[in-house]
């Protein structure tokens, strides 16, 4: 029953006026945001990161997990309405959500997306409570020789991801590894491919790189397209699925939520993997004669999709709660907020701010209630928000982006290496190099080259240190055998096919 | 030799560049040993391993026929209004201020978008810097110089 004690301190916490309100806040802005094409959750999080500088430590996750959840849903009406996803997360969801609006239904469609998400929401949530106490007790097993094998474990499960080549996908994680290291070096108080720029000795910041290449790099390949949005808004019909609906869609807003949950909490896992398994599983079960067809607007397809990335999204706290890593990028950028309330992540979070921990967890339950609450009556505002022509929006979002990055150190240099990042940004897009692992590096980079050292320290330099100790060694053989299924033949043409079923 | 894969090719190249430059620059750095790490160590190991694996990210582009390998053409002059707009942000904000450098960010980038129309550009602007001084400046509080430095004494 300890579980319910601590969800108590959790609702305790979250349930204040105060935290009511900045988690309305989050959802609501985050969903604003999110709803414009070409913003995903990351981009939409380091933009309004400074909104949260002002409050106290909890509820400015609390107000951040707010907008992630907002974010991640606004995506998914994007997708629904104008086919045109925010985000990687959503792209399955464009497939059957935009066919089911060309036909009229798309209320029915953001409607189960909205309850099937909190379905999701709901079970994941009492998941992260159940899980993350005994995963902390594991988490201070750990050495600087299973930190290294644990991270390696969540670069490699990044790689697999990425929707593109592996090779590529490992090439951005280690240019992402090594411009984590620009700056001083703890160890010897070296200031490290810094140029004699006195800013680069505190590194670079992860706001710039985050909001270079996913903001910036977005905009200008957005821009660069003619062409018209086609927004099916005119016929959006109610939000209630019908009933036999609702029946086709709630098996598959299960099976959605069980397997979302369980990809979450995968390193390299999330939102993203769970709708693309999500989809692949409804469209395998449905078989080739399912009514109406995969693609042309069955419900499950939106259903079982959008419930996994909710379950995903919110599973994915796990890693990031319990061990301080960050198993994708939306959860590299929370730990980059929890560093600038000066919170360490990692295990000891849990004992030693205990409201901030449960009340984390009990908000997440709380947002995903929100969302369907603001959601379906402010679908009509939505509508309007993607009626505005781009060519008003991307100023707009520019100049968010532009005060969000220069408040993080009230200094114009930031601004400035947010352009070199979206420069670089936009050369990864035409090179098709995707950017979600190099984030990963960046955050990564200095962690993991800290434990490195700390371990061959303790070991003498004998690199022996990470196979004999029996959980680093485990973690190895996994990292191992994740790498060798992605490169097994078949799976290897699935992998592509899945990811291409998507384009 | 031809270039099958534009992309793939082209990426090798990045990665190999990005690999030698770090790798090259680590140099400087004492390298230590494998139990004391210098500050050169990690990074020099991460660098061979970038033009490593851009070595083999560009071979791949010179032997397959992969499909979409095909480089899309570079839109130089949207980039530059766009990133010039924030650059010009960056370079006046804190002499002119929150409202001006605002107004001069939307102007300048909308000239990227291929339907700019000056009088939608100037209403944007001048909406935009009301909206940044109200939720930034008021809202939030942040500090940030919101008008001109000559007009402040």
């Amino acid at each position: 029953m300890e579980l319910l004690g601590n969800l108590a301190i959790g609702f305790g916490t979250a349930l204040t006026p105060q935290n009511l309100f900045y988690s309305f806040a989050g959802c609501l802005i985050g969903t604003l945001i999110g709803v414009l094409p070409g913003v995903g959750p990351v981009a939409t999080l380091a933009m309004l990161l400074p909104t949260t500088y002002a409050l106290e430590p909890t509820s400015a996750l609390i107000m951040l997990a707010g907008i992630y959840y907002g974010a991640q849903y606004g995506g998914s009406t994007t997708a629904i309405l104008v086919n045109l996803p925010g985000e990687s997360s959503s792209v399955v969801t464009c497939l059957d959500g935009y066919q089911m609006a060309r036909q009229g239904r798309a209320g029915a469609a953001l409607g189960t997306a909205a309850i099937g998400s909190f379905i999701a929401g709901t079970f994941a949530t009492v998941l992260v409570a159940a899980f993350a106490p005994p995963l902390t007790e594991l988490a201070f097993k750990f050495g600087p020789a299973e930190y290294v094998s644990l991270m390696l474990l969540g670069l490699i499960g990044a790689v697999v991801l990425a929707s593109g080549s592996l090779v590529k996908a490992i090439g951005m994680i280690v240019l992402g590894l090594l411009l984590g290291l620009v700056g001083t070096d703890v160890n010897s108080g070296v200031s490290r491919f810094s140029f004699g720029i006195p800013e680069l000795t505190d590194g670079i910041g992860f706001v710039a790189v985050a909001m270079g290449v996913f903001g910036f790099a977005e905009i200008i390949a957005n821009v660069e397209k003619k062409g018209q949005r086609e927004v099916l808004a005119n016929n959006v019909g109610s939000v209630m699925p019908t009933v036999k609906e609702m029946k086709e869609a709630a098996p598959a807003v299960a099976r959605g939520t069980l397997l979302g949950s369980i990809l979450g909490i995968l390193p390299g896992g999330g939102a993203l993997l769970a709708s693309f398994a999500a989809y692949a599983v409804e469209k395998k079960l449905a078989g080739p004669n399912s009514d109406p067809p995969f693609g042309k607007g069955n419900i499950r397809g939106v259903a079982g999709p959008e419930s996994a990335n909710n379950a995903g999204a919110q599973t994915s706290f796990i890693p990031m709660l319990t061990l301080g890593i960050p198993p994708n990028a939306v959860m590299a950028l929370m730990i980059g907020a929890m560093t600038i309330h000066n919170i360490q992540p990692g295990p000891q979070v849990m004992t030693s701010n205990p409201t901030l921990f449960w009340g984390l967890i009990a908000s997440m339950w709380i947002g995903n209630l929100m969302l369907v609450i603001l959601n379906l009556p402010l679908i009509g505002l939505w509508i309007q928000l993607l009626k505005v022509p781009y060519r008003l929006l991307y100023p707009a979002i520019l100049a968010f982006c532009c005060i969000g990055v220069y408040s993080i150190n009230n200094t114009t240099f930031d601004v400035l290496m947010t352009v070199f990042f979206g420069a670089l940004g936009y050369l990864f897009y035409k090179l098709r190099c995707e950017p979600a692992p190099l984030i990963l590096g960046f955050i990564l980079g200095p962690m993991m080259e800290e434990n490195l050292r700390r371990a061959m320290l303790l070991s003498r330099g004998d690199p022996t240190t990470f196979v004999t100790s029996p959980l680093s060694l485990g973690l190895l053989l996994a990292a191992l055998a994740v790498l060798g299924i992605a490169t097994l033949p078949a799976i290897k043409s699935k992998r592509q096919k899945t990811f291409q079923e998507a384009d | 030799m031809k270039i099958r894969n534009e992309t793939d090719f082209w990426s090798g190249v990045m990665f190999i560049a990005f690999g030698l430059f770090f790798g090259a620059f680590a140099t400087r750095y004492d390298f230590g040993t494998a139990q004391v790490m210098g500050p050169a160590y990690f990074p020099t190991v991460l660098g061979g391993l970038l033009a490593l694996v851009g070595v083999l990210v560009a071979l791949a582009g010179l032997g397959r026929t992969g499909e979409g390998g095909k480089l899309e053409r570079f839109h130089f002059v949207e980039l530059a209004w766009v990133l010039g707009a924030v650059v010009i942000y960056a370079a006046i904000l804190h002499w002119a201020g929150l409202l001006v450098s605002m107004l001069a960010l939307i102007v300048i980038s909308s000239f990227a978008s291929h339907e700019f129309r000056w009088k939608e550009a100037i209403i944007l602007s001048i909406v935009m810097a009301v909206i940044t001084y109200l939720v930034f400046i008021i809202g939030l509080k942040l500090t940030i110089p919101v008008l001109p430095a000559f007009l402040k004494n």
